[in-house]
């Protein structure tokens, strides 16, 4: 039973919190923004800090870091609310090529991996389809053998950063059966529409006739609900981080702002709220701690922890943003002042990777006779 | 900026860890085999199942412990307690609470034990101690009175220094099983000079003195949890006044402090959501979505409730942070404690409504409405109502959380 973090982890968190201090202010994050939320190069500088080999083997030039050091790393991009698809092409991305079997696959996901080590390659899950919601073995998109090549075709929507990244990791049916392929950006039939997000972000509808594809695995269900897992726990340090920053804007404001000629802060109805979501934040930066933990667990328990996990950050995350947003007042629901952009980035990590409704129902079908944390 | 290849480095340093070690969790094993072979079943079957102990049942399971020298589990060896560092507390703790053993009644060994230790004379220590480690000796605390609540610092109950004693007067109430007390720690008012907290002091009072009067407070679940104590010029050796006169209140939040991650009461809720669990199924409303989602709410909850006691046994364990959060465990701890009661009682449904109080006494032979396990459902859910008002109600806790967060 260990929480401390060590000195290599602190050092991490302090490299990526100086860049962010210096490079990514806020004025810089509006811009992006407002320019249509290009990320690209904000990736870049990110890979220049060495960050995007965080999680690939060494043996693939990465550093083969863990858990722990992806969500202190996710922690600081939410504290710094950066716009990057840091989980999708440095979390995620290396994870799903883990999965690779197929020999004749193995010297192309060596490569790809060494791209996105360096951060010069941007590979993205392109899972969601229309209806699907949260459901990770809904898809329609079909795959068939076509004597020389795999031959994708379907729908994908939302996908993060789509239309920024080199290359797609895209789930499709063959014979009955979910397999994750990989799509170049520039293969045959494919076409990418791109769009901003809400939340100053980019994604992109991805649309697939007979492009080639080659096969990473068959076992395409457990590696989307491993990638799943991974992006639920690197959303939770990130949101950890963007819900003390905008507790700390809000308790700023409460102290500075005068009304009736006496501070904010010394309203009892406002302090109050305070503590609830000084409350709802603790509970998540607790459940951010289990998640990261449990990832390493065997597939079942993983899973149930993954979704206890969400449905607690689903509601800190709605809590925290809404009330700070409240108890800014005015101001907290204007384009020019952070705390808006913090709680849209909180709205749109509730929508990510299954809403409450679903992970609840995810725990409620998975409930042992025991309970708690070592359960 | 970072290199790679430090993974041979890295696997030296100890990393963030979610289990507990080898030798905690031998730990674990020692003292539950312990609770197995000692703590009476006719006790913890009552515990179980939510039925009335009695002030024996009480003093049998705290003799046993006192025997065994872990009554005063949080004491330091030097007092003749373990030593046991935070995380051997709780796993201690947990063990006890999964197995079904009544909680220690806290007011001897968890509450007046550390601040006699702290601040007690030593002969007070060497008289006090003793009878409370043993389990011999039942304490009650004396703090609130009519008119001083969450105003604690407000209390009137005068004790005036008549040569070499304290005469005694005013009420507590509020006084948790004091029918069953011997002695009773008190907050006293020996000065009006100054700010309230300033003219407090710390008495230890022998509750079988001339001029002690105790009556039963009926709760609305019908159980005399709670008492009125008078004191009618009750004459107390200036020998029992612990530390110095007019320092108590600095005794009494020394007190507050020590009481730290048990506030939460986790381990007892993971043991209660169990038993959520197995009523819902035998009500029938386990297979009812819409109410085994609340379970599953309730769940989520209580991991995350444990996932922060366990980062503050880490944070004490490694003195590398410290974490403020007493007054959130106490909020959430409460709020949950409530939420289990509220769900079996709902689980009952109709059947939670007769009131037979015989039924709540171990081997009642009447005739139960529907499961037995239904018989004490709704009072435990009335008698949960007190969890956030007790301790510093949960709005003095948000006030508190509130000035750590705001200034």
């Amino acid at each position: 039973m260990d929480f401390d973090f060590t000195d290599e982890q602190v050092s991490l968190r302090e490299a990526v919190a100086r860049w962010v201090a210096k490079d990514h202010g806020f004025e810089r994050r509006h811009g992006l923004a407002k320019a249509g939320g290009a990320s690209r190069a904000v990736y870049g500088e990110l890979a220049e800090l060495g960050l995007c080999a965080l999680a690939v083997p060494e043996a693939h030039g990465g550093m083969g870091f863990g858990a722990v050091e992806a969500m202190v790393v996710m922690e600081e991009l939410g504290r710094g609310l950066v716009c990057a698809p840091y989980a999708q092409g440095a979390l995620i991305a290396p994870a799903l090529l883990g999965f690779a079997v197929d020999a004749a696959f193995a010297d192309k996901a060596s490569a790809w991996l060494s791209g996105v080590a360096d951060g010069s390659q941007l590979l993205v899950l392109a899972h969601q389809e229309r209806g699907a919601r949260y459901a990770l073995d809904r898809c329609t998109t079909t795959a068939r053998w076509d004597s020389a090549a795999w031959r994708l075709t379907g729908h994908k929507s939302v996908v993060p950063a789509g239309d920024e990244a080199d290359g797609f990791i895209v789930p499709a049916q063959v014979e009955g059966q979910l397999a994750l392929f990989l799509v170049g950006r520039d293969a045959q039939g494919l076409a990418v529409r791109g769009y901003p997000t809400q939340d100053g972000a980019r994604a992109a509808d991805v649309v697939l006739s007979a492009s080639p594809a080659a096969l990473i695995t068959r076992d395409g269900l457990s590696a989307l609900a491993l990638a799943q897992d991974i992006g639920i726990a690197a959303l939770a340090a990130e949101a950890v981080g963007v819900m003390d920053r905008l507790v700390a804007t809000t308790v700023d404001y409460l102290n500075t702002r005068k009304q009736f000629g006496v501070a904010l802060s010394t309203f009892q109805s406002l302090r109050h709220r305070v503590a609830d979501v000084k409350m709802q934040l603790e509970l998540a930066r607790s459940m951010s701690y289990y998640a990261t933990l449990k990832l390493s667990e065997p597939a079942a328990q993983r899973r149930r922890a993954l979704s206890q996990a969400k449905v607690q950050l689903n509601h800190s995350v709605r809590f925290v943003g809404q009330q700070c947003i409240q108890l800014h007042g005015g101001i907290g629901v204007t384009d020019e002042y952070s705390a808006s952009h913090d709680f849209k980035r909180l709205t749109m990590i509730e929508m990510a990777w299954g809403d409450t409704p679903h992970h609840l129902g995810e725990v409620s079908a998975r409930m042992l006779d025991t309970a708690g944390v070592f359960a | 900026m970072l290199k790679p290849g430090r993974c041979l480095l890295r696997a030296l340093i100890l990393t963030m860890d979610l289990n507990f070690t080898t030798e905690e969790l031998a730990f674990r094993a020692t003292i539950r085999e312990w609770v197995a072979r000692h703590l009476p079943q006719d006790i913890s079957h009552k515990v179980l199942n939510a039925l009335r102990l009695t002030r024996e049942d009480h003093q049998r399971w705290a003799k046993i412990l006192g025997a065994q020298g872990w009554l005063g589990w949080n004491w330091p060896k030097a007092f003749g307690g373990p030593g046991w560092n935070a995380i051997e507390r709780h796993l201690f703790e947990e063990e006890l609470a999964l197995a079904g053993a009544p909680r220690v009644i806290p007011f001897g060994p968890v509450m007046v034990a550390p601040v006699i230790m702290a601040f007690g004379s030593a002969e007070q220590q060497r008289r006090f101690l003793p009878g409370i480690a043993s389990g011999e000796v039942w304490w009650s605390q004396g703090y609130s009175e009519p008119g001083s609540g969450s105003d604690l610092a407000s209390l009137k109950t005068r004790a005036e220094r008549v040569g070499d004693h304290y005469i005694v007067n005013g009420q507590k109430t509020w006084t948790t099983l004091a029918q069953h007390g011997d002695w009773i720690f008190c907050l006293v008012r020996t000065s009006n000079e100054g700010k309230p907290q300033t003219g407090i002091s710390f008495l230890l009072i022998d509750m079988k003195s001339p001029g002690v009067t105790v009556r039963p407070i009926v709760l609305l679940d019908g159980e005399p949890e709670v008492n009125e104590v008078w004191f009618d010029n009750v004459k107390v050796p200036a020998e029992n006044l612990v530390g110095e006169e007019n320092k108590g209140w600095t005794y009494a939040k020394y007190l507050l402090a020590h009481e730290r991650t048990n506030i939460a009461d986790v381990n007892r809720a993971k043991r209660e959501l169990e038993r959520v669990k197995r009523i819902a199924k035998a009500e029938g409303v386990w297979e009812d979505l819409r109410f085994r989602d609340q379970i599953a709410l309730l769940e989520v909850d209580i991991v995350a409730l444990e996932m922060m006691v366990l980062r503050v046994l880490s944070a004490e364990k490694s003195g590398r942070q410290s974490l403020d959060v007493a007054g959130l465990l106490k909020i959430r701890g409460s709020e949950i404690q409530q939420r289990y009661a509220e769900l079996m009682m709902l689980a009952a449904g109709p059947f939670a409504t007769p009131f037979i109080s015989e039924a709540m006494e171990a081997g009642w032979q009447g005739e139960h409405v529907g499961a037995a396990h239904c018989a004490p459902l709704a009072g435990t859910y009335f008698n949960m109502r007190k969890t956030t008002i007790y301790g510093g109600s949960n709005e003095v806790q948000r006030n508190i959380v509130a000035q750590t967060v705001l200034g």
